[in-house]
């Protein structure tokens, strides 16, 4: 028992033998049948709350039902393909906002800073209305225009002391707007081949727009299990008041987690934009609510501090797969979308921990 | 006798209206277990949040191993080695035990700006240990915890730092560790405290006298933010004094009789407003009976733990009783919901009244009138000249000091608050009034002018049933004190108006 890696001056002695019992024979008896029977399931119940795998299952079942639906051709490699580059740019959209819902917040702000970001960078990529050709410089001046948007919403809601939802609802307005006062409601045809080639092309077989998510992801997926600030948003998301006594400089995490959000949705924008090869003020137009959706279908909770950047992954994979067969199916768009609804208030019917939340608003 | 660890001098703090603290010394040896008793609103919880940094001293100076120091925030004192448990535990639930455990000082399993998980598990294992937590997988969630492992966890949590920052012998508190435990995990933590006060000093604050005289080598005693009395273990084996000899000296001497307008207290009538018989709910109490005669007032008496919370959770219809009966006036009652409660005529005033008593974000009138809004009714619409009367009748009834009607009720004093929450029932013309601590964080004067009130209402025919901040203002508004302990009633005592029984007699059978 003395064997602690970090002996300090005056290390503890050894427990006596008399103390040798450990505490948790105790306290981890079962008081009943019943409370053993409880542990006994809670635990795969945990994996499919926590984890991916409720996510897993639903995604094979929303295969299953589609594989069957279309006589095997959903199960082609081209349809597969066809549902991973349809995926990129939700996925990337999806990573960033699961950020600020981990911390326990809530962006809107999603389509009009795209929108902001794409046609600011449709007059600096060579284009038909301007005279600048930044090339690929534009993307890191995309990156930083979403900084600086969610930055502001980040002040906003922690110097400010606003709720985010109504910092991000006041942000999505002043962007949408701002974006048609740069545009004057011109589409921008973009000249710039090259970010075409990008967007639309394929790598080792696979659409290159899935790579950049998952590349996206593997950064984020780092960031939230393997560094400080990964525990900070987690710690707050879970207790802000908590996060607080233990030391954590709060707003300091907000400011950050808001600020890469917006980031996120610069790069976003330069995709969205470059695969239409235009840009225009419409472009970030529903954005939002089918990440949001995959938000949640993920598995991250929306009273936060549960769910990371896989859940984000996985739940954009089963909205897109999940619309890329009714369309396969040629079920009518109304239908589409109720399906989606469907789905979306059983997936969080499903995952949702009521015992957290006192009063649902 | 070696030189304290920790050593506080001439410590004073001022809440608006009350002193919490005065003129405290106290200081910690090390080595020590010290045993920090006192009633509710004594200044125990005043004075640990002086020295964990959460509250400032108005006065007064802190002295660690002989030098001063500023303890402005949770941050500097544990750079300086003292640290708390909290009763309600401060671990967040939805992270792992290992991020609990260095939550916010990960700095040296970082690396290049990555933390190594392996090596952290290594550490928390490690650490678990020192607390008895061996065999806890450091990655469990927290939140799936025992309530004994979560403060374990806490305790390692603060060796660590203390390790980390390089503190000798440094001070663990622990806020009533003991009443979230059961039987046999209280003796586990008792034989861990008396080994790891071999590197560390444990002031444990608990109300269960017995386990403050047997287990601790000194015992603080603190009556009205003042230092009544230290005493010291004097053998080995023997506790440090006896529990009547401590309860005495946390009640103190005895209050004039006016303070709680005894002279106007009545004697209740004949009929039995609400009789209860063998209540019971798994885990909280049993067999628990009652009659409550019109305007009579029935304090119930109890430590935290008793019993006593979820008796009246139970009478005021907030939870579910699993056995016995409830009559009221004669009729046998049910209550599913406070709604089934109300609809007979019980009340209650709960503790927290901001969160659970009133609806801050509404106005006066509002509140007043949200229990008889049918009653105002013209037609299927509410008739706001019936609202406005209603509400003016009963602000003036209850001597309610608000600038308007419409005043919020978040922006009023507690007292008045604390009016409001009673005009609410006294106009819903309930029966019965269940009032959950009714004093708690209420000045002097507005205190005295809830006893006038309560007095008043027993006089009118209302029957009360209290439960109040301390001993002393049960005896001094009951007509009748019901005594419980771990879950069962252990004694009636009657509190006839200049015949109250003396506080420490009281106290004999509560603990």
């Amino acid at each position: 028992m003395s064997a602690t890696p970090f002996p300090a001056p005056g290390q503890s002695p050894p427990l006596p033998p008399d103390r040798d019992r450990p505490m948790d024979a105790v306290a981890l008896k079962a008081p009943d049948r019943l409370e053993a029977l409880r542990r006994r399931f809670r635990r795969p119940l945990e994996l499919v709350s926590r984890g991916v795998v409720g996510q897993l299952v639903a995604l094979a079942f929303v295969f299953a039902i589609f594989g069957v639906g279309t006589a095997g051709a959903y199960f082609s490699a081209r349809n597969v393909l066809t549902i991973l580059g349809l995926a990129g740019p939700p996925m990337i959209v999806c990573l960033g906002i699961h950020l600020v819902i981990v911390i326990g917040g809530m962006d809107l702000s999603t389509e009009g800073v795209i929108t902001l970001v794409a046609v600011i960078c449709g007059f600096l990529i060579k284009n038909s209305f301007t005279p600048y050709d930044l090339g690929f410089w534009v993307v890191p001046i995309a990156i930083a225009i979403g900084a600086l948007a969610g930055l502001v919403s980040g002040v906003l809601s922690t110097a400010a002391r606003m709720p985010s939802f109504i910092a991000t609802l006041g942000m999505w307005w002043v962007a949408q707007g701002t974006a048609v006062i740069v545009d004057r409601g011109n589409s921008v045809k973009m000249l710039d081949p090259r970010f075409q080639d990008i967007t639309n092309g394929d790598t080792l077989g696979l659409p290159n727009t899935i790579l950049i998510a998952l590349l996206l992801f593997a950064a984020l997926w780092v960031l939230e299990t393997r560094t400080r600030f990964g525990r900070y948003m987690y710690a707050i998301g879970g207790d802000e008041a908590l996060a607080r006594q233990a030391g954590i400089k709060v707003a300091r995490v907000k400011v950050l987690v808001f600020t890469l959000t917006g980031a996120i949705y610069g790069l976003a924008a330069v995709i969205l934009s470059s695969r239409l090869a235009a840009s225009n003020p419409r472009i970030g137009n529903g954005q939002l609510f089918p990440a949001m959706t995959a938000v949640a279908v993920g598995g991250v909770s929306l009273s936060g501090g549960v769910g990371g950047a896989l859940n984000a992954v996985f739940g954009t994979l089963i909205v897109v797969a999940l619309n890329d067969g009714m369309v396969l199916m040629k079920l009518s768009p109304y239908v589409q979308n109720a399906v989606n609804g469907i789905v979306l208030i059983l997936a969080v019917a499903l995952t949702i921990d009521r015992k957290k939340i006192g009063i649902i608003k | 006798m070696a030189e304290p660890v920790l050593e506080l001098r001439g410590i004073e703090k001022r809440f608006p209206g009350v002193l919490a603290l005065r003129g405290i010394d106290f200081e910690v040896r090390p080595h020590e277990i010290l045993g920090l008793v006192g009633e509710n609103g004594a200044g125990k919880s005043t004075l640990m949040k002086i020295l964990v940094g959460l509250e400032r001293p108005d006065a007064g100076e802190i002295t660690l191993h002989g030098r001063p120091v500023v303890l402005d925030g949770p941050e500097s004192a544990i750079r300086h080695g003292i640290g708390m448990v909290f009763q309600d535990g401060c671990m967040i639930r939805n992270l792992s035990v290992l991020d609990n455990l260095f939550l916010c000082h990960e700095d040296p399993f970082e690396r290049f700006g990555f933390l190594s998980p392996r090596r952290m598990a290594e550490r928390a294992r490690a650490q678990l240990e020192v607390v008895g937590l061996r065999g806890l997988d450091p990655r469990a969630q927290m939140g799936d915890l025992s309530a004994a492992q979560r403060q374990m966890v806490e305790v390692a949590r603060l060796l660590w730092l203390s390790e980390l920052y390089r503190v000798e012998n440094p001070t663990l508190i622990l806020d009533e560790p003991t009443t979230v435990l059961q039987e046999g995990e209280v003796r586990i933590l008792f034989s861990l405290l008396s080994e790891l006060k071999k590197r560390a000093s444990i002031i444990f604050i608990s109300h269960r006298l017995e386990e403050v005289v047997q287990h601790s080598d000194r015992v603080y005693v603190l009556k009205d933010g003042e230092h009544v009395a230290t005493m010291e273990r004097t053998s080995p084996q023997a506790p440090v004094a006896e529990v009547p000899r401590v309860a005495r000296l946390m009640v103190g001497h005895e209050l004039s009789a006016e303070h709680y307008r005894e002279s106007m207290q009545s004697e209740p009538g004949g009929e039995v407003v609400l009789r209860v018989r063998g209540l019971k709910k798994e885990g909280a109490f049993k067999d628990f009976s009652l009659d409550l005669h019109a305007g009579e007032i029935v304090g119930l008496v109890g430590l935290l733990g008793s019993g006593k919370e979820e008796v009246c959770r139970c009478l005021m219809g907030a939870v579910r009783p699993e056995g016995g009966s409830i009559e009221v006036r004669g009729r046998p009652v049910r209550f599913m919901t406070p709604k089934d409660a109300i609809a007979v005529g019980v009340g209650c005033v709960p503790i927290d009244r901001r969160n659970d008593g009133l609806a801050t974000s509404l106005d006066v009138s509002d509140n007043i009138n949200l229990l008889v809004l049918r009653r105002l009714l013209a037609g299927p619409f509410l008739d706001p000249r019936r609202e406005r009367e209603n509400a003016d009748r009963w602000v003036r009834e209850c001597l309610i000091k608000t600038p308007s009607l419409r005043a919020l009720c978040g922006n009023l004093s507690g007292g008045n608050q604390q009016k409001v929450v009673i005009a609410k029932w006294l106009a819903a013309q309930v029966r019965v009034l269940i009032l959950d601590h009714p004093t708690r964080g209420i000045d002097v004067g507005a205190k005295d002018e809830i006893y006038a009130r309560i007095r008043t209402l027993a006089a009118s025919g209302m029957s009360l049933l209290i439960m109040c901040d301390t001993l002393e203002e049960d005896i001094g508004l009951s007509n009748r004190l019901v005594v419980m302990k771990d879950g069962v009633v252990v004694r009636e005592i009657p509190c006839a108006a200049r015949q109250k029984p003396a506080p420490v007699e009281v106290v004999s059978y509560v603990v």
